[in-house]
């Protein structure tokens, strides 16, 4: 292997073309992303885009509760719809989010992971194109097949469904953070069937829906969620679990 | 081809090389002895020696206190003891159940190994999760190593060793069952874990932030010449006690004033570290996972029930 300058500048030349495509380069390569461009956003157009921020611990200290935060604000008003998943993860997707015209285009969830893995978030704007942000976490894993501590609660039956929440305002908006009693079961777990909260709905005071939420059982036990809403008025957040349970908490 | 030969063995090279522990013991008073490990990180390169042991010859024998982080370091440690005393091990404690404190254990498999009831609890249920990762986080010097249990209990008071007469501190701001070792005739307080010295403190299994503060205090009270960390150098003054506060302090009000603004924990983790605690390694990791561990209960502290 004699690298002299000749065989240098053919490299440089070879390498060159991959840079104008930089912006298609996968900033965290996977196996899995084909797959799921093609299972979950149908194949469709699509661009890497760092105005999606994703952000998420380097590594998961605690992989039954990891943060993750999406914010494709840079977007606010374009938006129609944010996938996020979870790319080697057993159970990928985390959540499927369609901010109305009142709800900024960012979202802050927990989750859990089996082990390290890209965390995705596809932002789909009004023009049909996909962007997607990227982020690695690292992990020791095990979180998704990890016993339940809500489970081993005495109680947690009277608690389902309680949430915990408070409205801090912001400068043009207010932010809604709260946690929701729930074991989220995701069927991974031996003997404990799926039970976990799939459905969740904004609405302001007059019962019009400001923003939809579709859950699935990636998201942690007793879920903390964290959006953000335009405008001063009451907001009630209405929850249903794949057993058919109906909550309702208002902020 | 030469080139990529030597490169490829300055890479591979220390792995296949037989790992050892280059234990130094120390003495840092009487009859006391240290073997200091480093501030780092736990890593392939240094086998998880980031801890501080120590043993005590006492006329009885020899009392040894954490076994350090694997069943290699355990008996690096034992051979370590035998190039500066003839005296056999009569006993092991443990200061609490953390991986770099106990998975040693299997060295002295013939002596008593003793520690508070409740170490022994969180490590029997914690104990192989920790070693599993231990083995992710370090490798092959993991090898052969299982979690031991103690076959003894300890409590507060005074204990008698041969000729030594050790006050016991049954504590819990670092994990829930932490031991202090005070040794009234040298003075030296083997404080374990509830003091860290120039390395960030961990914080997986603390009750409260408030209840390490109070347990500084009892430490900070006694009539100690030589402060003995769990993680970091010796101390012959207060400093360790000074940075602990400031940097539970800070941590404290980090989390707290993070609640109170309804931040993510995604920020909190970005959060800047103040330049005073520059020379504390690890700040950013430790600060990472202490979020993880202890911001949902200041969250939950300032959330009031919504639902309807």
């Amino acid at each position: 292997m004699d690298l002299n300058w000749r065989s240098c500048l053919l490299l440089a030349l070879l390498a060159a073309p991959w840079e104008s495509q930089a912006a298609q380069v996968d900033p965290v390569p996977s196996v899995m992303w084909d797959y799921y461009h093609a299972r979950l956003l149908d194949g469709a157009p699509f661009v890497f885009d760092k105005r999606v921020r994703v952000q998420v611990p380097p590594f998961a200290e605690d992989a039954r509760q990891v943060p993750i935060e999406v914010d494709a604000s840079a977007y606010d008003g374009e938006v129609v719809r944010i996938l996020a998943w979870a790319e080697l993860n057993p159970i990928a997707q985390i959540f499927d989010f369609r901010p109305g015209e009142q709800v900024r285009a960012r979202l802050a969830i927990r989750i859990r992971v089996e082990q390290a893995t890209p965390i995705r978030a596809a932002v789909l704007t009004r023009d049909g194109l996909w962007h997607i942000g990227s982020a690695q976490v690292d992990a020791a894993g095990g979180g998704c097949t990890a016993p339940s501590v809500v489970r081993a609660e005495a109680g947690w039956e009277e608690r389902l469904g309680q949430v915990l929440g408070k409205r801090y305002p912001l400068a043009d908006a207010s932010r809604l953070r709260l946690q929701v009693a729930h074991p989220m079961d995701n069927g991974l777990v031996g003997g404990i069937p799926e039970f976990f909260l799939n459905q969740a709905e904004l609405r302001d005071s007059a019962g019009n829906s400001l923003a939809t939420l579709e859950l699935f059982a990636a998201v942690s036990e007793n879920p903390t969620i964290s959006l953000e809403v335009k405008g001063e008025g009451t907001t009630e957040l209405w929850l249903r679990d794949n057993n058919g349970n109906e909550f309702r908490a208002a902020f | 081809m030469r080139w990529i030969l030597l490169l490829l063995s300055l890479v591979f090279g220390p792995a296949q090389a037989e790992l050892s522990y280059a234990l130094q013991p120390k003495q840092i008073a009487d009859g006391v002895w240290l073997l200091e490990g480093s501030t780092d990180n736990f890593s392939p390169a240094n086998g998880g020696n980031i801890v501080n042991t120590a043993f005590i010859v006492t006329a009885d024998g020899v009392l040894v206190i954490d076994s350090g982080p694997s069943r290699a370091y355990g008996e690096a440690q034992r051979a370590a003891i035998a190039t500066v005393t003839d005296k056999p091990v009569i006993a092991l404690w443990l200061t609490h159940h953390h991986p770099d404190h106990v998975l040693g254990n299997q060295a002295y498999e013939d002596v008593s190994i003793a520690a508070l009831a409740g170490t022994r609890q969180l490590l029997a249920e914690q104990g192989e999760a920790m070693a599993e990762n231990m083995y992710r986080l370090v490798g092959d010097w993991m090898r052969g190593t299982e979690v031991v249990l103690p076959t003894a209990t300890l409590e507060a008071g005074e204990v008698r060793v041969g000729d030594r007469v050790l006050s016991l501190l049954a504590l819990s701001g670092h994990t829930g069952a932490d031991l202090a070792i005070f040794d009234t005739r040298s003075g030296v307080l083997l404080a374990g874990d509830l003091l860290f010295y120039q390395r960030a403190l961990t914080t997986p299994g603390t009750p409260s932030l408030d209840t390490w503060l109070a347990d500084l205090d009892q430490l900070q009270a006694l009539p100690w010449t030589l402060l003995v960390p769990g993680h970091g150098p010796v101390a012959n003054n207060a400093a360790p006690f000074a940075q602990m506060r400031d940097y539970l302090g800070w941590l404290n009000g980090v989390l707290r004033e993070g609640a109170a603004q309804g931040a993510e924990m995604n920020e909190l983790i970005r959060a800047p570290i103040p330049e005073r605690f520059a020379g504390i390694s690890l700040t950013r990791y430790e600060l990472i996972r202490s979020v993880s561990h202890l911001y949902p209960r200041y969250e939950r502290g300032v959330m009031t029930r919504v639902d309807q």
